[in-house]
């Protein structure tokens, strides 16, 4: 055994194939030797057999006869065991090479996995360079505009049958916005602020100073209808009764009048500087028709002098 | 005489009982040898089939591997264009 490791060890130039082959060819020079021992036992067997019975000398025969046996069981002893260690010294060799293939197919695997994912890399870019996909579903996308900015001018007419983009309305500063529903409602709600905060008072004066806006608001009204004889020319069959009668029923001629006027819708909105007497008589009106009937005799006083 | 020959024949008797027992002696570790070395190789053989069904196995799966690589291998070859950037 020893001589043969030598001879491996010295052979350390040959391939891998090359000292496979000289296990392998070892291995099966020693199971043949272990093979041949067998008819050489036998025949030994038989001639041991023989000479005792022919030799007269026979305890010198038995004596032979152990010492051989002995070197014989040694003999097979040391050949198994040389046989055993070359089968297992194989066996390892040939588990040690199908180990370095599975790393090997391993290896290969992953390159190829590696090419997959590449090539399916290479594949989703040229395709999502190429491809143009919507984000939005097309029913929020113009026919013509893909892709381009839409601007919205105030003077555009708007077509609620377009569909349009998702964009809010810039009116520039400074420039009249354009009529539209908004615009109206914003005005009248000004308005309306304005006028009402004359008339209105807040709950904690309103109780005090009651009776103080109601006079100011008689004279208001005072003011205003004087303005409105002065400016209406009377009949010139109306006599001082009349004109007095007039007077009395000046508040409800003044409403009725002015409830004749044309409402023109935009009327109000063209002059912001306008009397305001709407509101304020229609919330005073209540108010007046209590006191006009104490202060008539006053009026009478007035409108004589 | 007589008493003589009958105290040697009682020493070869001795004698022969002696070498007898000596002679089955030898046997008898000759043969407990011999067991022990069937015992060595019974248990030698049961190692060696396990080494040997394990190698087979991965042998098995190991060929198996080859030929799904072989397979990828092919179907990739087949289309070049693929690699082509």
């Amino acid at each position: 055994m020893e001589v043969e490791q030598l001879k491996l060890e010295n052979s350390s130039a040959m391939t891998f194939d090359e000292v496979s082959m000289e296990r392998s060819k070892s291995f099966v020079m020693a199971l043949q030797e272990l093979k041949n021992l067998r008819p050489q036992l036998y025949s030994a067997a038989e001639y041991c057999e023989k000479s005792y019975l022919q030799n007269e000398q026979k305890q010198m025969v038995l004596d032979n006869l152990k010492d051989y046996a002995v070197r014989a069981l040694v003999n097979a002893v040391d050949h198994l065991g040389t046989v055993a260690y070359k089968l297992t010294d194989l066996l390892e060799q040939q588990t040690l090479d199908v180990t370095t293939m599975e790393l090997k197919v391993t290896c290969l695997d992953q390159r190829l996995l590696t090419c997959k994912t590449y090539t399916e890399k290479e594949g989703l870019r040229q395709q999502q360079l190429l491809a143009i996909i919507p984000r939005h579903h097309k029913h929020y996308i113009l026919p013509n505009s893909a892709g381009k900015k839409v601007h919205f001018s105030p003077q555009v007419k708007m077509d609620p049958r377009q569909h349009l983009q998702a964009k809010p309305r810039l009116y520039p500063s400074g420039t009249p916005a354009a009529k539209t529903l908004s615009w109206h409602l914003a005005t009248e709600t000004k308005s309306t602020l304005k006028g009402t905060s004359r008339t209105f008072m807040s709950p904690e004066e309103a109780k005090g100073s009651e009776k103080a806006s109601a006079a100011f608001n008689l004279l208001d009204e005072e003011n205003t209808r004087k303005k409105s004889y002065v400016a209406r020319p009377q009949s010139p069959n109306v006599g001082p009764a009349s004109s007095l009668a007039m007077q009395t029923l000046g508040v409800t001629r003044q409403s009725a009048l002015e409830g004749s006027k044309p409402l023109t819708p935009y009327r109000s909105f063209d002059n912001p500087r306008r009397e305001i007497i709407r509101a304020p008589n229609r919330s005073r009106s209540m108010l007046s028709a209590f006191f006009v009937k104490h202060k008539a005799p006053k009026l009478k006083t007035s409108a004589v002098s | 005489m007589a008493r003589a020959g009958g105290i040697t024949n009682a020493v070869n008797v001795g004698i022969a009982v002696q070498a007898d027992w000596e002679n089955r002696e030898f046997i008898s570790h000759i043969s407990i040898n011999v067991r022990k070395l069937f015992d060595f190789l019974v248990q030698f053989e049961a190692t060696t089939k396990s080494k040997l069904a394990t190698l087979n196995e991965k042998l098995d799966i190991l060929e198996r591997r080859l030929e799904l690589l072989e397979i990828q291998v092919s179907t990739t070859t087949a289309n070049p264009a693929l690699f082509n950037v």
